[in-house]
């Protein structure tokens, strides 16, 4: 029972460094005349998708009779965050703009250590199960 | 249990141990193949920002600034914009020993449609160029025509698409070879297109005419040097035929780059040095204190029938087998911090930089892990060698 919690305490903390990061040191690009790029509204999209990952690991935690239903939310999550930045909502068109160059690899890293940290949290909720 | 998997099981048993000894390893690796993988990158970029201006003489406009824009347009990709009377290169091509002249326009776009920073515009004669032309022809065959352009691959417009500068539409028809210089944030057009652009960027209040008032500028002539005429010599001559102008050694303007390049070695090659060393030397601390608690394991297994050979050979098979892992885990981690964020390193480091082929990071990646490997069965054998000098009886009756 013990293991299967590890791997949703590790995708909380990671979707918490996504949510947070997308809007400070993950962010997207500063536009010196104050506008707003498309990259702003993929940061924005990045809190919410961070943030639903967040809140499912946490429900992970505490409602254990659904832990593997949870873990197979939270992948396909992790699979809506690695589409948000790039693909789903477009960024910037230079590959030095800080949310190609940061943004979009580091959250990109992080939402797939979560889904890999999702596919062993399933395999041990689907073997204590048994 | 076959004595194969002795070290196997072993290992398991004690995870905090594996663990610890792992995660040295790993950090040996990382530190080593990042070290590396950066250095070559920085290498490459310089080499192939050599290998792209294939030009020995730059002219650039008399401007203390122009060289220095010239040089972070190179290096970092910054938009810059200077100009000289187009009549230079006229003058460029009498002066003797002067084989090729190729004149070139820039232009910094407004803020770009697409993002928050100016996009740089070239602006080549395709008849006269011998820089980028070859460059392009790799990914275009065709002669770039009417408001085509051929952009960096950092920017990354498809070809098919459209880019507005100055509200003039442009048709992307080519995306160049990455370079790993700031030409690669560049876009390039012939000198038609970008009269086309200077036009409308004068329309729009960003003017390039000369004090003289004379609208007919370029902005850099790339000369290649006939053979058998001393590069400097010519350069001392266009230096006194071409007024206004300063020419200037094109390998001067990597000398910067290439200091910073050789600080950059220096530093990551003692930074690699020390943890290397400082890795061996806990390494073997910490080999000679998992042996002096294991000890009574050992004399048991030597008194069971296992040949001191065996024993070495068991001890070598748990290090190698946490070297290979922490070495591989190292190498992974620092692929990932460091292949997904090439273009923010080259940001930061203002220089050129290249990521080398595929072939070249698996050769540096299977010599970290066999190095890593080597290091650790080293640092086991020292304390594989003690073990073996003491009885196995004198040790179980002293009950250490």
């Amino acid at each position: 029972m013990k293991k299967a919690i590890l791997p949703a305490i590790i995708i909380f903390v990671l979707a918490l460094v996504v949510a947070v990061g997308s809007q400070t040191f993950l962010g997207a690009c500063v536009h010196e005349d104050g506008s707003f790029g498309a990259c702003h509204w993929a940061s924005r999209a990045l809190l919410g998708v961070g943030g639903l990952l967040a809140a499912l690991a946490l429900a992970a935690l505490v409602v254990p009779s659904a832990r593997l239903g949870l873990y197979i939310a939270m992948a396909l999550t992790c699979v809506l965050g690695i589409l948000t930045p790039g693909t789903l909502i477009a960024l910037c068109q230079m590959a030095t703009m800080r949310c190609r160059a940061l943004m979009q690899p580091a959250t990109t890293i992080l939402f797939a250590l979560s889904l890999a940290a999702s596919a062993v949290g399933a395999w041990l909720s689907c073997r204590e199960a048994r | 249990m076959g004595a194969s998997r002795l070290p196997v099981k072993n290992l398991i048993r004690r995870p905090g141990r594996t663990a610890a000894l792992v995660l040295l390893t790993a950090f040996l690796a990382l530190s080593v193949f990042g070290g590396s993988v950066v250095v070559r990158s920085l290498q490459s970029g310089l080499d192939s920002l050599q290998a792209r201006l294939g030009a020995d003489i730059v002219v650039l406009p008399g401007s203390a600034r122009s060289k220095v824009d010239f040089q972070q347009l190179l290096l970092q990709g910054t938009a810059g914009a200077f100009y000289m009377d187009a009549d230079a290169l006229e003058k460029v091509n009498e002066v003797e020993g002067v084989a090729h002249a190729a004149p070139q326009t820039f232009l910094a776009s407004l803020k770009a449609d697409c993002c928050a920073v100016k996009v740089q515009v070239i602006g080549i004669d395709p008849e006269a160029d011998f820089t980028v032309r070859p460059w392009i022809e790799k990914s275009y065959a065709r002669t770039l025509s009417d408001m085509d352009l051929a952009v960096g691959c950092k920017v990354t417009a498809n070809v098919g698409e459209s880019l507005k500068i100055y509200d003039q539409n442009c048709h992307v028809v080519a995306k160049l070879a990455e370079t790993g210089t700031g030409l690669d944030t560049a876009v390039y057009c012939d000198m038609a297109t970008m009269k086309k652009l200077l036009a409308a960027a004068e329309a729009k209040g960003v003017s390039h005419k000369l004090e003289s008032g004379n609208s007919d500028v370029i902005s850099a002539i790339y000369v290649k040097v006939k053979n058998g005429y001393d590069i400097d010599q010519v350069m001392a001559k266009l230096n006194s035929h071409v007024r206004k102008t300063a020419a200037v050694r094109a390998r001067s303007l990597f000398t910067g780059a290439a200091d910073s390049l050789a600080g950059i070695s220096r530093t990551v090659a003692l930074l690699a040095g020390a943890v290397w060393v400082l890795a061996f030397v806990i390494l073997l601390i910490a080999f000679a204190m998992m042996i002096a608690e294991r000890r009574r394991e050992f004399a048991v297994l030597r008194l069971l029938g296992t040949s001191q050979r065996g024993l070495s050979g068991l001890i070598l098979a748990e290090t190698a087998l946490c070297s290979l892992a922490g070495s591989v885990l190292g190498v992974g981690v620092a692929a990932m911090l460091i292949f997904p964020f090439t273009a923010l390193i080259e940001s930061k480091l203002n220089l050129p930089y290249l990521t080398p082929g595929a072939g070249t990071i698996l050769a540096l990646a299977i010599a970290t892990v066999a190095v890593t490997v080597l290091i650790g069965a080293l640092a086991s054998l020292y304390a594989a060698r003690r073990l073996s000098r003491t009885d196995p009886g004198t040790t179980l009756r002293e009950g250490a």
